[in-house]
C-alpha cells in the first residue's frame, strides 16, 4: 500500500475525527482542512457531511468551495464524498425542495419514501454491471440516511436492499466516488473497504 | 439484509462512567472513554453514551466526554444522550463525535426544538428516550424533572415522536437489575409506531433474543450486564448467532 496524503473538508458539517483517525490507522497521512491551497495539495480529498442537503450546499458554497471541488475533478484529483457528502455530488437534491449540487455525478438525491429511513447495518450488494468500486462480497456496513442517490447503472457500482426495494450504496465516476454508507463507523469491513477504496482509485 | 442491533451503553454522572441501580444508586466503574474503548473493540453495533446529570442541571451536553472519546477514533457508531437543549447542541454534539443524538429533557420541555433538530441533522439522526414503568398493567412515562408520571397514551399525544426515527423505551425502574426488563412491548408497540430500542433490566441472551423477535424492535441496548466480564458482547452474540443480530466479531479476525 502505497502512503497518501488525504484531507478532509471541514466546512463545519459533520464528524471529521473518526473519518481522519481511521485514515491515519490504515497509515496515511490525514488532516482536516478548510484551505484551499492546503486541500489542492493533498493526493485524495474526502467530503464529509452529516444533516440536510441545502445547508450543506449553502456552507460549501459561503466558502467558494463549490467550484473548487469542480476544479479539482476536472483536474483529476480523487474526491471521495462520504454520507450526506456523497449525496452533494449529485446533480440535484429533493430534500427540503430543489437544491442543486456539485454536479460531478449524474443522478437525482431522492427520499427513501418506502422506509422513511435507513439506520443500521446493512450488506452490501455488488452491482455486477458495475465493479468500479472494489469491494467484499457481503461487506455489513453501518448507514444513517433518509436519503438515497438515484442514478444509472453506469455510476451505481454497490446497492443495499431495504425491505425487497435496492437502492445506491455507492457511486464512481472516474476520480470522484461516494458512499451512502459510513465506512469509518463501519469496523474491520470499513477499514478494509476503505484500504481496497483507496487503491482502487489510484488507478483513476 | 438490514440487522437489528446489540447496543451497549455507558452511563455517565459527573463525568465518570458509573453502574446504576434504577437511576438511584450508583457505583463507579472509571473513565467513559475506557468503557467505550472496549465496548468498540468487542464489536458493538453501537454505543449509547448517556450522561444522566446534565439536563436537570442546565448544564448542556458533556463536551468533554465527547472529546475524550473522539480522540480514541472508535469505528463504532455513536449515541449521544445528555443536556441537548436544541439545533445548537445537536450540531455540536454530532461535530464532536457523536453519530446521534437522543433526547429526552427537550421532548417535554422545548418539544419546538426536535422539529428544529429533525430540519437540521435530519430525523434519522434524532431519538427519543422514554422513561416508561408498568404499573398495574398500565404503562406509564416518567418526567425525571418533574417526577411526575403520565400514561403513555397520554404522553405520546403531546411528544412530538414524528421527528425521530426511532424511540428508546428505558424501563428505568428496573434498569441494573438483572433479568428485570418488564415492560410490555407488544402493548407499547400498538400506542407508539415506531421502530423501538429497548433498555433497562436487559442481562441475558434469552432476554435479548426475545425482545429482538418483535418486529418494531430494532436494537437493545445492555449496560452494567457488559461490565461484569471481558467479551460478555461477543458471548451474547455468540448464543445469538443465527438471529437478526450481526454475528460477534474478535479482534484481530478478518472483516
Amino acid at each position: 500500500m502505497k502512503k497518501k496524503n488525504i484531507s478532509i473538508i471541514d466546512y463545519g458539517v459533520g464528524n471529521h475525527a473518526s473519518v481522519e483517525q481511521m485514515m491515519k490507522s490504515l497509515g496515511h497521512r490525514c488532516s482536516v482542512s478548510k484551505v484551499h491551497q492546503e486541500l489542492s495539495s493533498s493526493d485524495v480529498i474526502i467530503l464529509p457531511g452529516v444533516g440536510a442537503f441545502p445547508a450543506a450546499m449553502a456552507k460549501l458554497q459561503d466558502d467558494g468551495t463549490v467550484n473548487f471541488l469542480r476544479d479539482l475533478a476536472d483536474k483529476g484529483k480523487i474526491i471521495i464524498g462520504l454520507c450526506l457528502g456523497m449525496q452533494l455530488l449529485a446533480d440535484k437534491s429533493l430534500e427540503y425542495g430543489d437544491t442543486p449540487g456539485l454536479g460531478l455525478i449524474p443522478g437525482v438525491v431522492r427520499p427513501l419514501k418506502h422506509v422513511g429511513w435507513h439506520i443500521g447495518w446493512n450488506t452490501l450488494e455488488i452491482n455486477h454491471q458495475n465493479i468500479s468500486l472494489k469491494l467484499n462480497a457481503d461487506a455489513v456496513v453501518y448507514f444513517n440516511h433518509s436519503y438515497y442517490f438515484d442514478t444509472s447503472d453506469v455510476y451505481s457500482s454497490v446497492k443495499v436492499t431495504v425491505n425487497d426495494k435496492s437502492f445506491t450504496a455507492g457511486v464512481r465516476k472516474g476520480n470522484v466516488c461516494g458512499l451512502q454508507f459510513h465506512p469509518e463507523k463501519s469496523q474491520i469491513a470499513g477499514k478494509l473497504f476503505f484500504t481496497q477504496l483507496l487503491d482502487g482509485l489510484g488507478d483513476a | 439484509m438490514l440487522k437489528k442491533r446489540l447496543i451497549g451503553t455507558v452511563t455517565v454522572k459527573n463525568g465518570w462512567a458509573v453502574q446504576s441501580f434504577g437511576y438511584s444508586r450508583y457505583l463507579p466503574l472509571g473513565r467513559p472513554e475506557v468503557i467505550v474503548q472496549n465496548l468498540d473493540r468487542w464489536g458493538a453495533d453501537e454505543i449509547l453514551i448517556q450522561c444522566i446529570d446534565r439536563s436537570n442541571q442546565g448544564l448542556g451536553p458533556d463536551f468533554n466526554v465527547l472529546k475524550n472519546i473522539s480522540r480514541l477514533g472508535i469505528s463504532t457508531p455513536l449515541i449521544y444522550a445528555g443536556g441537548v437543549r436544541g439545533t445548537e447542541d445537536a450540531r455540536m454534539v454530532i461535530n464532536k463525535g457523536a453519530d446521534r443524538v437522543m433526547i429526552d429533557f427537550a421532548l417535554r420541555n422545548n418539544p419546538e426544538s426536535i422539529k428544529a433538530i429533525a430540519l437540521d441533522l435530519g430525523a434519522q439522526a434524532l431519538i427519543a428516550n422514554l422513561l416508561v414503568r408498568s404499573h398495574k398493567d398500565v404503562l406509564l412515562t416518567l418526567d425525571y424533572v418533574s417526577g411526575i408520571e403520565t400514561p403513555v397514551t397520554e404522553a405520546i399525544a403531546v411528544i412530538p415522536i414524528s421527528w425521530v426515527s426511532e424511540i428508546l423505551i428505558t424501563d428505568w425502574s428496573n434498569e441494573g437489575h438483572f433479568e428485570a426488563f418488564n415492560i410490555n412491548i407488544q402493548k407499547l408497540s400498538e400506542i407508539i409506531k415506531k421502530p423501538l430500542i429497548c433498555f433497562g433490566g436487559i442481562s441475558t441472551a434469552k432476554q435479548i433474543k426475545g425482545l429482538l423477535d418483535i418486529p418494531p424492535v430494532v436494537g437493545v441496548g445492555v449496560g452494567n450486564f457488559l461490565n461484569y466480564k471481558e467479551h460478555a458482547l461477543q458471548s451474547f452474540k455468540e448464543i445469538l448467532v443465527g438471529s437478526e443480530l450481526r454475528p460477534p466479531y474478535y479482534e484481530g479476525q478478518k472483516a
